[in-house]
């Protein structure tokens, strides 16, 4: 039985395991070229034991420029190169990823117009493209060719040519966007097959052609199917040399990389399919959500796939594969399916990056937490929230002697409060694998332990250092309230669940769109109840444009039965009803509110550093925000009492730099 | 009447402190997304260059960040990074060989940030979150404040040693500052909240740190809100306050002022078409009646004979003219030698502009195809040639002018019997009037540059080939195209149908966008003024999506209330049937299906009008391609999009000539 971390051998060319690094937009180039970024970015992944790493998906054409930062094949030569150069000596095996958007790209870089099968405009960007007429489809497949020329010159050991979610060849795939009355619209595969000839002569047989290729673009009435998709795989098995089984088109981009509202093993049985239409002619890769090592394995026990696309995985925890070779798999930082650091296609051009682990994508600029210090000391965290756990981790893995003081009975913070809803649960594990981290390295963590200002002081008289992490509470609201109904905040009624709430109408009060108001929402609608979801813009969540779960989550809202108040600003309560204004009319409405959930924006709870205000703070107590910014300060704060530690001096009282 | 005596005040010079301005015309601060790697580029040099040299009396560079906690944007100038200093150097050099003074703005962001680029706290007076960036701020403690003062004052020395004439402090649309100045924001007990005094603190301590950096002989202005339009925020009278605090100070040359903010309130900052010019005029006017040195006043400002009358009638001393000079650089050189009816006066249409600053690109302009690249050389062609170009809507006639500009011998053909094309169309309606321009100007030009216009014919292939060109630019444009759902049902008609007047919809009217801009909108609002009852309905999560881009969404909404207008979203077409009205022409029913939930919605109705992808009028195209010249295909004939696409395509297709 083949084991995930053992090697694969793909074209003659041996991968040293079967878990696949797949392409994935950055937002770390250097202007359209691969840069240095990207090779520290990838070098990590394949030192952890990637089997292959494929780099972020350039454009194979000028004509192609989809996002500001999209690598253009032209440009990545000496970018791809130092790419090889970094992973190889790991046994990594490199391919580029090649593609060409079409009209799901964008003609706001090019001031171009866009190239596509049809003149079908995107469903997101509603831009018509243009209908390619036979040149351009020439200068694509040549610039497929050419681009794979440049990768294997590079030192490449081959290409993988995307036929996914988001490409021209899915375009052509399709009858949503292929209405042509030539040879390309009575042959969809025409176009994929003349690119696969012309990369195959130009890269040989002993070059890896890989084919990510969407098997279905869940809009059966006129998009690829399964079905098709089976058909295509035995058409095109023989042509190429690895297969990755995705999904999603034009209706359904978010399918391609779901957050945890969807299943993490979503794509199996889609995966399996495909496998079973290639019949042993070329390896087949799952991809999808799987993000942990032992589902991973299951999908090869059970003849799902030959290798598995382990992506967010390896965002998460570069040393992944190294750490199951190893048996310490539940030392793998989890990857939780949140989507809110490395789902990074967006006009601000985020640079990819991790909740958990938020040096991902910034290895050339934040520090690695890696090593021991001299002089290792003892240490005091006020708070087990992430941001204090994360701070002990770091301190107690370098060798001090940590102890975290948490004044409720359990750890983990109001991230634990964060995890409770459908889809939610899996954000759980990072506090849970912070706590168990923090224990084996020997952190005491005692709970229902409040710590006072004399607390600190004895603590430092002790030559402890001190960081605070409190957290936060919920801010007053800026409206009044009667005594006509309970007020609860988010974390409390997550904490405490909905048992004691009184019967009513539910006023779920969202003024920050995030992903807590609606998941608050979901759950409340889930027990039974009757929830209105109040926010001031036109679209609830509206910030979950950045994980891709903005349109979902609406659709689950509808279906819950949430009744969503947009351009509502509530004014009150008074008499079991809140008062709505519309943002831009001032309208006023009133709607039933026996019980208004806040959502809004908390305060730092700051109480204790107020009283000693020369002390290390990190995180929500700082100012509250998300899982980023609580892991990022803990750990800067444990790296300044490190690098005080290693000066053989107390660490800076707290500076500017948090 | 001379064009001097005609803009009088407009065309006279102006002492701002150390600083003299040769007339009143300034280019104020405005974002342009041209920084690189927080450095400035090239490309600014040239970009405030080509306003020098069109003479502008006053630049006024975009914001320079004076502190890392302070990144909201990517692509911000560092001002705290020494590294700038050459940059500035290469811009002040750019602009002072026209002889035209330079000030930088300086700015902290504040609160009006995230941490998405610095990974730093955002620093704000309190942690109140701004609106837009919804990210809890880090309430700065006192020895961070200093840091911020140190901060102004490093930047100015920068500022200073790369050539400035002087700087601008920018305490108003998005500022720290302004944070610490509104009420709204500032929630502090120390002392730097509660009190007007406390409140301007901050404000006062940079003034006198940074002037203490430059020294008397650069100008030093502040940038003041005048109205925040926010509940419980900063309003006119605290904002007169303010400017007096600033003017008692002796140190300050100059006011400016702006209206809203940048993350709450941004429409009325940057305000469309949709506004009426002159709308924060209430600011200067009140501020300058109150403080000895010169107010600017801004909004809207489009031509000289509107700038120099705010002048004439004491509103302010100086005119803000952003937008307008983002269209034509020549706006002031124009104005004052007489031809100010060249001008290519800016449309607020706000698209490529605003639109594309929001959306993290550098700055363009709808009908300005060098907007942004004015560091991109164009090499003059070697050969005069001779261009047919087909079609006179906005490509078209882009291309006749470029291609006129660079010597070119042009001929135009346009079958209707005005040059204008959809642009006439767009304009029908009467709060987009000012869309109109975007023709008009061009027209002016072609004309101006000798372009051979004929209008009313129909360029055949025989006659296109009878003039004998060595180049056509085939710019036909576009026709409605009919969505597959709608069969031959009389009822289901094009937007452009209305516009254009061939059909007139009585009665309850459903009208379907697919685009998600204007088309939608306006045909709505003029439908719903004759009375017609409007729903529109979307398959999008939100009617005119993109009108947020231009800054239009709240205008419309606004409209839409008061017209009795509907929005419906979520919904797609799936068929149109005749209901049981009277007649063969009678009432409709759309099939409308909801998509998130797949259940199916009827609307029982007099008339479906459809704003919905047009089709390519390529015919020609296809008929000239392959014959014995060149011929470029540019615009709606090539797939049908917005009007900017066209006007760059026309462009380069005349510079490729």
């Amino acid at each position: 039985m083949a084991l995930l971390v053992d090697p694969v051998v793909v074209a003659g060319r041996t991968a040293p395991s079967r878990v696949l690094f797949g392409p994935h937009e950055t937002n770390l180039g250097d202007g359209r070229a691969i840069g240095d970024r990207h090779v520290a970015y990838y070098e990590p992944r394949a030192a952890g034991g990637a089997g292959i790493v494929i780099t972020e998906t350039a454009s194979v054409h000028p004509s192609d420029w989809p996002y500001e930062r999209a690598p253009l094949a032209e440009s990545c030569g000496p970018g791809w190169a130092a790419v090889a150069e970094a992973c190889h000596p790991h046994g990594t095996l490199v391919l580029a990823g090649l593609g060409h958007c079409g009209g799901q790209g964008s003609s706001a870089y090019s001031q171009s117009v866009m190239w596509a099968p049809s003149r079908v405009a995107d469903v997101v960007s509603r831009e018509l493209p243009m209908e390619m007429e036979q040149a351009e489809i020439d200068a694509v497949v040549e610039g497929f060719a050419e681009s794979a020329r440049s990768a294997v010159a590079s030192g490449l050991d081959g290409v993988e040519i995307d036929a996914g979610y988001s490409s021209l060849l899915r375009q052509f795939h399709s009858g949503l966007t292929n209405q042509r009355d030539d040879a390309y619209g009575s042959d969809r595969l025409r176009l994929t097959r003349e690119v696969l000839a012309a990369v195959r002569s130009v890269v040989g047989s002993a070059h890896i052609v890989c084919l990510r290729l969407c098997c279905d673009e869940l809009a059966p009435w006129a998009g690829v199917t399964p079905e098709h998709a089976a058909e295509q795989v035995a058409l095109l098995a023989d042509r190429v040399d690895l297969a990755v089984v995705v999904r999603g088109g034009p209706f359904s981009t978010s399918a391609y990389r779901p957050d945890g509202h969807t299943s993490s093993t979503f794509n199996l049985e889609l995966c399996r399919r495909m496998r079973d239409a290639a019949a042993g002619k070329v390896p087949v890769t799952l991809q999808g959500s799987v993000v942990d090592p032992d589902a991973a394995q299951s999908a090869l026990d059970e003849g799902v796939c030959d290798l598995v696309e382990m992506t967010r995985a390896l965002i998460a925890e570069p040393r992944l594969v190294g750490l199951v070779r190893q048996g310490d798999s539940s030392r793998a930082r989890p990857c939780i399916l949140c989507n809110q650091a490395c789902h990074v296609r967006d006009n601000r051009n985020p640079v990819v990056s991790c909740v958990g682990e938020p040096r991902s994508g910034h290895e050339t600029v934040e520090p690695s937490t890696d090593g021991r210090d001299d002089l290792p000391g003892d240490v005091l965290v006020v708070g087990a929230g992430v941001a204090g756990l994360e701070c002990a981790r770091v301190l107690s893995g370098r060798g001090h002697r940590v102890r975290i003081a948490e004044r409720a009975d359990r750890a983990g913070g109001i991230l634990r409060a964060a995890a409770v809803g459908p889809g939610r649960e899996r954000l759980a594990r990072l506090a849970e694998w912070l706590i168990a981290e923090c224990r084996i390295q020997g952190v005491s963590i005692e709970t229902g332990t409040e710590v006072t200002a004399a607390g600190l002081d004895v603590a430092r008289a002790d030559e402890f250092d001190v960081v605070v992490a409190t957290g936060s509470r919920p801010a007053p609201l800026p409206f009044p309230v009667d005594g006509s109904c309970v007020v609860v905040d988010a974390p409390t009624l997550l904490a405490t669940g909905t048992a004691g709430l009184p019967t009513g109408a539910v006023v779920v009060h969202d003024p920050v769109g995030g992903p807590i108001g609606v998941g608050v929402a979901e759950w409340l609608a889930g027990a039974g109840l009757e929830v209105s979801l109040v926010t001031q813009d036109q679209i609830a969540g509206t910030q979950l444009t950045l994980t891709g779960d903005l349109a979902d989550a609406n659709t689950r809202l509808q279906r819950a039965g949430v009744r969503r108040e947009l351009r509502a600003q509530v004014r009150g309560v008074e008499g079991g009803r809140a008062v709505l204004d519309d943002v831009w009319t001032g309208e006023r409405r009133q709607i039933g509110c026996a019980v208004l959930v806040d959502c809004g924006h908390r305060l730092p709870e700051e109480d204790l550093w107020r009283q000693r205000p020369d002390t290390l703070r990190a995180g929500d107590c700082i100012a509250p925000r998300s899982v980023l910014e609580a892991v990022l300060e803990g750990r800067r704060r444990a790296m300044d009492i490190a690098s005080g530690a290693a000066a053989g001096r107390a660490p800076a009282a707290a500076g500017v730099a948090s | 009447m001379s064009a001097g005596a005609r803009y009088r005040h407009l065309f006279t010079p102006l002492r701002l402190g150390p600083v003299v301005v040769q007339n009143r015309i300034v280019f104020s601060a405005h974002l342009t997304n041209f920084a690189a790697d927080g450095m400035p580029t090239e490309q600014h040099a040239a970009y405030y260059a080509a306003r020098a040299a069109g003479g502008a009396g006053l630049i006024i560079t975009e914001e320079h960040s004076t502190h890392r906690t302070d990144w909201p944007y990517e692509k911000l100038i560092h001002g705290f990074d020494p590294a700038v200093v050459g940059g500035y150097r290469r811009i002040t050099d750019a602009v002072h060989a026209h002889d035209v003074p330079i000030f930088a703005q300086i700015n902290h962001n504040g609160g009006q940030a995230s941490s998405m680029y610095s990974r730093l706290p955002v620093w704000a007076p309190s942690p109140v979150p701004d609106p837009l960036f919804r990210e809890v701020p880090k309430a700065v403690e006192p020895h961070e404040i200093r840091e911020i003062v140190d901060g102004y004052a490093l930047v100015a020395d920068h500022c200073a040693a790369g050539g400035f004439d002087g700087i601008e402090l920018q305490c108003s649309h998005s500022s720290i500052v302004r944070g610490f100045l509104s009420p709204a924001t500032n929630k502090r007990d120390d002392r730097y909240g509660g009190s007007l005094p406390n409140r301007a603190r901050l404000l006062l301590e940079i003034v006198a740190a940074v002037r203490d950096a430059i020294g008397a002989d650069r100008a030093l202005g502040v940038r003041i809100c005048g109205d925040e339009l926010i509940e419980g925020g900063t309003g006119i009278e605290d904002a007169v306050d303010v400017a007096r605090l600033v003017d008692a100070t002796g140190q300050v040359d100059y006011i400016n002022t702006s209206i809203g903010v940048a993350t709450a309130t941004l429409y009325m900052i940057e305000a469309s078409m949709q506004v009426p010019p002159g709308y924060a005029m209430f600011i200067p006017s009140a501020i300058r009646e109150v403080v000895r040195v010169p107010v600017v006043g801004v909004g809207r400002f489009k031509d000289p004979l509107q700038a120099d009358r705010a002048l004439s009638e004491g509103l302010c001393d100086l005119v803000g003219v952003v937008r307008g000079q983002i269209a034509d650089p020549d706006f002031a050189i124009k104005a004052r030698s007489g031809h100010a009816t060249d001008i290519r006066t800016c449309l607020s249409c706000n698209q490529e502009c605003v639109g594309r600053m929001g959306l993290n690109r550098w700055l363009g302009c709808i009908e300005n195809p060098r907007t942004g690249r004015e560091s991109t050389i164009v090499a003059f062609p070697e050969r005069r040639r001779k261009v047919v170009v087909v079609g006179g809507g906005p490509g078209g006639l882009q291309a006749a002018v470029t291609a006129a500009e660079r010597g070119h011998r042009v001929v135009l053909f346009e079958r209707q019997d005005r040059l204008g094309g959809q642009a006439l169309v767009a304009a029908t309606v009467p709060s987009r009037a000012e869309f109109f321009d975007i023709a008009r100007n061009l027209i002016v030009a072609a004309r101006r540059e000798g372009v051979d216009l004929r209008t009313a014919t129909e360029a055949t292939v025989e006659a296109v080939r009878a003039e004998r060109p060595d180049a056509v630019i085939v710019a036909t444009g576009a026709r409605p195209a009919r969505p597959w759902w709608a069969g031959d049902h009389p009822r289901v008609v094009d937007v452009r149908d209305v516009l254009e007047g061939r059909v007139h919809p009585e009665g309850r009217v459903v009208i379907v966008d697919e685009l998600g801009f204007h088309q939608a909108t306006s045909t709505a609002e003029l439908l719903a003024d004759r009375g017609c009852q409007v729903e529109i309905v979307t398959n999008g999560m939100v009617v005119a999506q993109d009108l947020g881009i231009t800054l239009d969404m709240e205008t419309w909404n606004v409209k839409a209330h008061a017209k009795g207008i509907t929005q419906s979203v979520d919904l797609v077409p799936m068929g149109i049937g005749d209901g049981d009205g009277e007649g063969g022409n009678g009432t409709a029913v759309l099939t409308l299906q909801h998509h998130p939930t797949g259940t199916e919605q009827a609307r029982t109705c007099d008339w479906v009008v459809c704003a919905v992808h047009q089709q390519p009028e390529d015919g020609l195209w296809r008929a000239l391609r392959g014959g014995p010249c060149p011929v470029y295909r540019i615009g709606d004939c090539v797939a049908p999009r917005r009007a900017h696409a066209a006007i760059i395509e026309g462009h380069r297709a005349a510079v490729a000539l």
